[in-house]
């Protein structure tokens, strides 16, 4: 087999210990599932950051189709200290895509571990690997005719279950904190062991996915979002699926009216009255979900201004704020909650309610009411057309569910794109307590000077938002570095440790949510 | 004469034509891997591309080249094409795919080519507007030299561009190629020749990528071109 003379290796490699390595793979996993040559690897390079591809190149990819394989890959990383980025569907968009955080690592893609291990429709859960999609899901399900429903976020069925939930991404059902629905992981550990969460490590145990704490302490959370392990299955429990599903839309006028959508709609989230993830969008989230493009209504570099938003919003009946929420359950219960949401709209006196009967087929209704009931669909992708350019990249600050709060960031966050020339392209995903202030930076990456204001513009939301006390919950792989000095010392102490002990060669996604033994220094 | 021996000759010439280049330009050697310029065994060729005049010139480039059966579809971004579309490049069939979209279906497709195990030998980001245009194109050994002939052409026709290009595989810095406009009215001119380039990508060809038609409008926005081979 010929040697690799790619320009790109891991941090610290040398070429012939790299090459040693990629041989190693080979032996365990076919020379069809070790990529090494530019166009092999160019797919998985298709990133939306404020960077250079380069920076984000991989230096080649494995795909391994068992446990064992995984385990060997693991076993080989460690003997040569080659660093490996794990990727499930790797559908990540806009925060990172399939693209390792550092340049030449190897990204390990499990998208060939793909079978649905169980799907238990009276217990309500699933047990899958890390390759199966909300699509193969979403066909399971209606193939078999479960009673059963998916939660999953805009990307639905191209992306999955444990890259998601994982990465504690949310959905917009009533499961749609998915991190919560989680029950059971087994994970590869850097020593190769496998390590399997909650009720998982009894012998012949039957409620793996039934019960999350197991004995003592409980470590399903440290895994996610980390790099202390490789999930290769995953739990999680599935909604039943409701005789009655009704969505609705709240549509208002301004800008100003976030505080009173907001406190209206929070003891209807706290009381359950509204089960659903709520979204509330912003006019141009609305546009570029209805696959509006700016370029319709105005040419001029920078934001687009006021005035224009609100003719917009004349030209399609959008609202400045748009809010999506859905009932579920029996037609009396429906009936029950309909009434209490309807009375409080109407004693607010503002919001113009659409049923999904006023709605019919228009979108963004159509694709908000599919996602809210576990229907996939591919909608959302507008929004890469709004400004057009292929830059994107979430800012995703927590919020607290308060009127006051969130119009306080949507202030905030609208003034710092506006300097640089950018726009508000926001939405609120409304937990009971808090809200996912999830804002798309749309940039064009054909424009250095365009592409390095983006990149400034996210610094500057970065620290402008902690300055008043907020972090994000998620971030892109280019800036998981600085975010996580947001979260304080100590805690980043105690992830390395942990690091240190789990991972002491730092071969599992070295740099992910900035923990990397390599470079960080103890305060 | 080979369509790469062609750019190697052109390339000599550029710094006189007044083409400002920073970086390298690369010795182009012949394609050795894939055997898609093999004519006997060439597949099928499938263009991708949007409703609008860009993704017509780019076909006009695309059917100049002439050395594969093109078929054309139009894409959006019905879940059911993309989930076909993935199926039908892990099912291994050899095809040939290129095309021009728009931001959103192209991040489809380009990761539709990656869960399918496909091949992307080029991916390009282009926006045109007010007569100018820029381009931000990640290239593999396989779409060697297509950088420097697009931008060969564009100057050739007075069009004003900025080109970025980026080597999978290759070192951190990208390099980059610019031209001033000259006046002309050429706002598609980088639509034919992407076509014409990527439908040329392997193949041993003689031809010169077309004159773009005189567009109605002038042509704005944003695109994705890709190679793609299954």
């Amino acid at each position: 087999m010929a040697e690799q003379n790619s320009a790109v290796l891991p941090r610290g490699a040398v070429r012939e210990e790299f090459n040693n390595a990629i041989e190693k793979f080979r032996a365990l996993l076919g020379g069809e599932n070790v990529l090494v040559n530019a166009d092999q690897l160019a797919p998985y390079n298709k990133v939306m950051m404020s960077v250079e591809n380069a920076a984000h190149a991989a230096s080649a990819a494995l795909t391994a189709t068992t446990v064992e394989q995984v385990q060997g890959v693991v076993r080989i990383c460690n003997e040569h200290k080659i660093p490996i980025w794990t990727i499930s569907t790797g559908r990540n968009f806009g925060y990172g895509s399939a693209a390792p955080i550092q340049r030449g690592q190897v990204i390990l893609d499990l998208k060939k571990m793909n079978k649905i291990i169980k799907i238990d429709a009276e217990m309500c859960y699933a047990l899958v690997e890390p390759g199966v999609t909300y699509g193969q899901l979403y066909d399971h399900i209606t193939e078999n005719k479960l009673p059963l429903m998916l939660s999953f976020s805009a990307p639905s069925a191209i992306a999955g279950p444990l890259g998601n939930t994982m990465d504690r991404g949310v959905g917009y059902t009533p499961y749609g904190e998915h991190f919560m629905m989680q029950c059971g992981m087994e994970v590869v550990l850097a020593s190769g062991d496998i390590y399997r969460t909650g009720m998982g490590g009894v012998k012949g145990s039957n409620t793996w996915q039934i019960f999350k704490w197991g004995y003592g302490p409980t470590l399903d959370g440290m895994f996610t979002q980390a790099n202390y392990g490789i999930t290769t299955k995953m739990g999680f429990w599935l909604m039943p699926k409701p005789p009655v599903f009704k969505p609705f839309e709240v549509i208002f006028d301004n800008e100003e009216d976030i505080v009173e959508i907001v406190e209206i709609l929070r003891p209807l989230r706290i009381s359950g009255t509204i089960p659903n993830s709520v979204v509330i969008a912003n006019v141009l989230w609305e546009a570029g979900s209805a696959h509006l493009r700016r370029s319709q209504y105005i040419t001029e570099p920078g934001h687009t201004p006021d005035p224009i938003l609100k003719k917009m919003q004349h030209d399609t009946g959008m609202g400045a704020w748009n809010l999506y929420a859905a009932l579920y359950g029996t037609q009396e219960q429906v009936d029950a909650d309909w009434k209490i949401v309807v009375d409080a709209f109407n004693k607010l006196g503002k919001g113009r309610i659409v049923t999904q009967k006023e709605a019919g087929d228009t979108q963004p209704f159509k694709y908000r009411a599919e996602l809210m009931s576990g229907v996939p669909n591919l909608q959302e992708f507008g929004l890469y057309n709004w400004r057009g350019g292929g830059g994107s990249m979430w800012f995703a600050p927590v919020s607290e569910a308060r009127g006051s709060e969130c119009e306080k960031q949507a202030r905030l966050a609208k003034r710092i794109l506006h300097k640089y020339g950018l726009d508000y392209v926001a939405e609120f995903i409304v937990g009971p307590r808090d809200m996912h202030h999830v804002i798309d930076v749309l940039f064009d990456r054909t424009d250095a000077e365009e592409t390095k204001r983006a990149d400034a513009c996210f610094n500057e939301l970065l620290d402008e938002f902690e300055k008043e006390g907020y972090a994000v919950y998620r971030v892109n792989t280019r800036f998981q570095q600085r975010v996580a000095q947001s979260y304080g010392s100590v805690k980043r102490d105690v992830e390395h440790a942990i690091k240190r002990a789990l991972d002491p060669n730092n071969i599992l996604a070295p740099g992910r949510s900035g923990i990397d033994l390599d470079t960080y220094k103890k305060a | 004469m080979s369509v790469n021996r062609r750019f190697v000759l052109k390339g000599a010439a550029v710094s006189s034509l007044g083409l400002t280049v920073d970086g390298f330009i690369p010795a182009l050697a012949a394609n050795s891997e894939g055997s898609i310029g093999d004519e006997a065994t060439e597949p099928t060729m499938l263009a991708l591309v949007n409703e609008g005049e860009a993704e017509s010139v780019f076909l006009y480039g695309a059917m100049a080249a002439g050395k594969a059966p093109l078929r054309v579809q139009k894409v959006g971004r019905d879940l059911g094409f993309m989930l076909d579309f993935e199926r039908r490049l892990r099912h291994g069939l050899p095809m040939r795919v290129i095309g021009l979209l728009d931001d959103a279906s192209a991040t489809l497709i380009v990761d539709m080519a990656r869960s399918g195990g496909a091949r992307v030998q080029w991916l390009g980001q282009h926006t045109a507007e007010d007569g100018f245009t820029r381009h931000h194109v990640l290239s593999t050994d396989m779409s060697e030299g297509c950088s420097q002939q697009l931008s060969r052409e564009l100057h050739d026709c007075g069009a004003g561009f900025k080109l970025i290009e980026e080597r999978q595989n290759g070192p951190m810095a990208p390099h980059q190629l610019t031209g001033s406009s000259r006046g002309t009215n050429q706002s598609a001119q980088w639509a034919s020749s992407i076509g014409y380039l990527l439908a040329s990508i392997g193949a041993r060809t003689t031809l010169a990528a077309p004159l773009a038609p005189a567009a109605n409008t002038p042509i704005t926005g944003s695109f994705v071109s890709f190679s793609i081979v299954a």
